[in-house]
């Protein structure tokens, strides 16, 4: 099992969520985070002031998938989410050692 | 209460709601519990303790209100703390039977001295006493505790009372604060079960004498209501199988199709006995929390100087002076909100009872279009405690009868996986929402107020919000243009004036964009920014836009409004007014085929911030300036004079305006300067008349044209006007704002960007055009506005046709921050 987290930009949340509920995907969690990669933050000017916005708002999704599905959800969020400019956002995949579901102690794969 | 397998038979009883023997069936329920009790004593505390040990029902099994899974509350009252102790092994083995008989015991073992001392930790124990009963045991010791618990509820029942108030008022902002939830607590919400019985206790508490504590008496009209949520307990204990008390939205479905209705209208039924139970307990809550009731007191709060004509104060509550006239003037309702929304006191039981009294009279009157309806609702929508005012309005059905629409959205629920609130409730949290802006103290909160702070209209805001969901009721999921439908006829029975309806109907029908704009789109994206230029139109628009969702979405659930969206709504807000700023100065009309030419080179924004009517008096004012160089129009709007001045552009002309508008002592409130292609510029000044020069004196209005003219033309010298002024006095250094100048050249295409935050006085605008003059700079366009003591002018310059460079802003600015001192 790994578990994927993708920091993508907030307006392709509705598309990414779209694309990956067409393979099937349908369990996943959000969250609202703030920071930066390579795009740093920028300058804001307001009333001629200038706001530096260090940390950029963008939106997490954490997801755990089997490894067989891995390759077909990462490409997804990654085509889904892609607009091609800097600040798009990136995929992480890690190991997951185990899943229960709490209800009825499902274990491995089955719980997910 | 898991009940044990003989008395099931008990709850199929129960399966509809709500059925009129509600009340029998928790008391069949509890007798046949208290059997199972007094069966365990006898088996086991009986031939171990036959003195010395008393059981006793308290909390709701005292009061013989036992629901299917409630605890069973017991007290065992030992005569001592040591018998207590030898005889742990026989209560030990009198609660585990209880338990092994599926009953879920909730019990403390007390002394009687114990029970009649104050535990401030533990209120809840004192509490629990009020609804004791015997059920076994040691009859002595029991009436040792009657003997000496009257006496101690009634020598502490101002402390129990103010401590009881206190929880309740806890508890429900813990519940989240409002009866309108949409999946409500029917125990511990607002409007719940609790509720209903902190109103019993309370008059215990009232009515404690030193040997007696009566039982507690419910008021006849909320018994229907009892037994409504009595049987709706009943039913959530047995379709969860536990002590469950939220009513979901599937239980909802449910529930109501079993009683043969609608969940959405069987839930209208819910609150409305909810509102009852709860405004029940409030008035109790009040009257266990007011101070003294000293004569003397009550005579200065009577005379007390918010007290008028109409109504007085007494308790800090409102009361009419002379009820019985709400039947021949009815206007009086609208009045005393008035008084509500500027004094934040809410109205007395007595005034409430008086206005259900009369709801028929005042639906009548309010149905029928009202000339001066606008007039008395609107200075409403802008006094300081608006969103109380509304509340009370709503909660007495004032609001529904004033208010065309409204009573299609009082108690609607909206199935919605966010929204926390019925679309009233929600409604009017988004108006006090709005209204706690203007105290908010966090930076990112404080960016939304000063945009408030800066509207114009406010009222308007208000009366968009209070529509802006009513086209819910429709329940087809796109209330967009419903609610513009309801809020046009509203407004046509109110008779609010035609441009006012315009803005309000622009506001309810983008109410949802900014919100939308900010989770679907790249805020990075020219296009978008683009995109919501358009839509907005106009910076004013983008301020009101701003502020409205900032209210709306914060109104969805208390946690909805999350810094993170704060910031994206920011976002919106700033990346709008940037390219609104942009385009102000470079996207101008070029053609304007169907207009005069006079229009051509003005910002597109003209069209946009301009009426038809209004552009066509401009017309004809460049029509009456040919002749003589200059034509204008000073008229009196909304309590201030309107100035609107087209002539031949020449330099230093607006600061000549300006200085002779000042030298009459005008204060200049708003300005807007627009120059065409062919030379001509287009003035619009608002001002105030504070030493009503104008109004005292009619003639003067005369004499302020001419002598307009005069300086426009150049025939006379503003300075010398000036010369005789005296100094307007200035607040302490301290208190006085600083300051600020600020150039842009990245704002414009063609121009720098100067704005100017300072201390507004007489004169200001006067000085700070003259000091752009006389550095040989062109003002292509102002805008002037005015909020309170802070100026905030914003100038459009050139220097011969060029972007103004480094040094030549460096010098600007230190005339300009001089101007601001002098």
């Amino acid at each position: 099992m790994k578990k994927v987290e993708a920091i993508i930009q907030p307006f392709k949340l509705e598309e990414v969520k779209e694309a990956l509920k067409a393979i099937g995907i349908d369990g996943m969690t959000v969250s609202e985070v703030r920071g930066h990669g390579r795009q740093k933050g920028h300058k804001e000017v307001y009333r001629g002031q200038e706001y530096q916005v260090d940390l950029l708002p963008k939106v997490k999704l954490e997801l755990v998938v089997s490894d067989a599905r891995l390759e077909e959800v990462v490409k997804t969020i990654a085509q889904s989410a892609r607009t091609g400019k800097i600040g798009d956002g990136k995929v992480f995949v890690y190991e997951v050692a185990e899943a229960v579901r709490i209800r009825n102690d499902d274990r491995g794969e089955s719980a997910l | 209460m898991k009940l044990p397998k003989p008395f099931e038979s008990a709850m199929t009883t129960e399966g509809n709601l709500p059925s009129s023997d509600d009340q029998n069936t928790l008391e069949q329920r509890t007798s046949l519990v208290e059997g199972v009790v007094r069966e365990a004593y006898l088996r086991f505390l009986d031939p171990a303790l036959i003195e010395g040990l008393t059981v006793l029902a308290v909390g709701g099994f005292g009061r013989r209100e036992l629901f299917p899974y409630s605890d069973v509350d017991l007290l065992l009252l030992v005569a001592s703390a040591s018998l207590a102790e030898r005889q742990r092994p026989a209560i030990a083995a009198f609660l585990q039977d209880l338990w092994d008989r599926g009953l879920r015991v909730s019990h403390s073992v007390r002394a009687p001295a114990e029970c009649c001392e104050r535990h401030e930790q533990n209120l809840e124990l004192t509490i629990s006493l009020l609804d004791e009963r015997y059920l076994a045991g040691d009859r002595v010791l029991y009436d040792k505790l009657g003997a000496g618990l009257p006496r101690f509820l009634h020598g502490e029942r101002q402390a129990i009372r103010k401590g009881l108030c206190h929880m309740a008022r806890e508890r429900h902002v813990k519940a989240g604060g409002s009866i309108y939830q949409l999946e409500p607590n029917v125990k511990e919400g607002p409007g719940g079960l609790r509720d209903l019985h902190v109103v019993g206790w309370l008059g215990q508490l009232r009515g404690a004498q030193p040997d007696r504590i009566p039982r507690p008496v419910l008021p006849p009209e909320l018994l229907p209501a009892r037994d409504f949520l009595f049987a709706l307990r009943t039913q959530l204990h047995q379709r969860a199988g536990r002590d469950s008390n939220l009513l979901t939205f599937d239980l909802q479905e449910e529930i109501a199709e079993q009683s043969g209705s609608e969940a959405a209208r069987w839930m209208r039924r819910f609150y409305g006995y909810a509102r009852e139970i709860h405004r029940a307990a409030l008035r109790e809550i009040d009257l266990a929390e007011e101070k003294g009731s000293n004569l003397l007191v009550q005579f200065r709060e009577w005379r007390s100087r918010v007290s008028n004509a109409d109504f007085f104060v007494s308790r800090e509550r409102v009361y009419f002076r002379a009820p019985q006239r709400l039947e021949h003037e009815p206007a009086l309702a609208l009045r005393l909100f008035q008084f509500v929304a500027r004094h934040g006191l809410r109205p007395a039981p007595e005034t409430e009872r008086r206005l259900a009294e009369q709801m028929p009279v005042l639906r009548r009157y309010f149905s029928a279009p009202q000339s001066t309806a606008w007039a008395e609702f609107k200075p409403l929508l802008t006094s300081p405690n608006c969103a109380l005012a509304l509340r009370s309005m709503h909660e007495t059905g004032v609001l529904g009868a004033v208010l065309p629409g409204w009573d299609g959205v009082d108690c609607l629920v909206v199935r919605d996986f966010y929204h926390r609130y019925t679309v009233d409730e929600h409604t009017l949290v988004a108006i006090r929402n709005l209204e706690d802006l203007r105290g908010a103290q966090d930076p990112m909160r404080r960016n939304f107020a000063e945009i408030l702070e800066e509207i114009d209209d406010p009222a308007l805001l208000v009366l968009a919000l209070l529509f802006h969901d009513l086209g819910k009721v429709k329940q087809d999921g796109r209330h967009v243009a419903e609610s513009v439908r309801l809020a046009d006829a509203a407004m046509e029975h109110l008779g609010v004036p035609s441009d006012q309806r315009r803005e309000v109907r622009l506001l309810v029908e983008r109410h949802l964009e900014f919100s939308l704009i900010m989770t679907t789109r790249d805020l990075d994206d020219p296009a978008t920014l683009k995109l919501l230029s358009e839509r907005a139109g106009t910076i004013e628009l983008d301020k009101k836009l701003a502020v409205l969702t900032f209210a709306d979405v914060g109104a969805v659930n208390p946690s909805a409004l999350t810094p993170w969206r704060m910031e994206q709504l920011w976002r919106v807000y700033l990346g709008t007014y940037n390219e609104l700023t942009r385009e102000l100065e470079a996207d101008r009309l070029t053609q304007a085929p169907d207009r005069a030419e006079f229009l051509e080179g003005f910002p597109v924004r003209y069209l946009r911030t301009h009426s038809e009517t209004e552009i066509a008096a401009h017309l004809e004012l460049d029509q009456r300036s040919r002749a003589q160089g200059v034509a204008l129009d000073i008229r009196k709007e909304n309590g201030f004079y309107r100035l609107t001045l087209v002539a031949r552009d020449r330099p230093g002309l607006l600061a000549s305006i300006a200085g002779a508008l000042a030298s009459f002592g005008m204060n200049i409130l708003k300005a807007e300067g627009f120059a065409n292609v062919h030379g001509s510029i287009l003035d619009t000044f608002v001002f105030a008349d504070p030493h009503r020069t104008l109004e005292l004196n009619p003639s003067e209005v005369d004499r302020l044209r001419m002598m307009l003219q005069r300086v426009t033309l150049g025939k006379q010298d503003v300075k010398s006007l000036l010369q005789n002024r005296p100094k307007p006095s200035l607040p302490s250094r301290r208190a006085r704002i600083q300051p600020v100048v600020s150039f842009d050249n990245q704002a414009s295409e063609l121009a720098t960007l100067i704005q100017v935050v300072a201390q507004d006085r007489p004169g200001l605008l006067y000085d700070l055009t003259s000091a752009i003059s006389s550095a040989g700079c062109n003002i292509d366009l102002v805008l002037i506005d005015t909020e309170a003591h802070k100026a905030i002018d914003v100038f459009y310059v050139t220097a011969e046709a060029r972007k103004l460079e480094a040094a030549a802003q460096a010098a600007l600015r230190e005339r300009l921050v001089a101007a601001c001192a002098s």
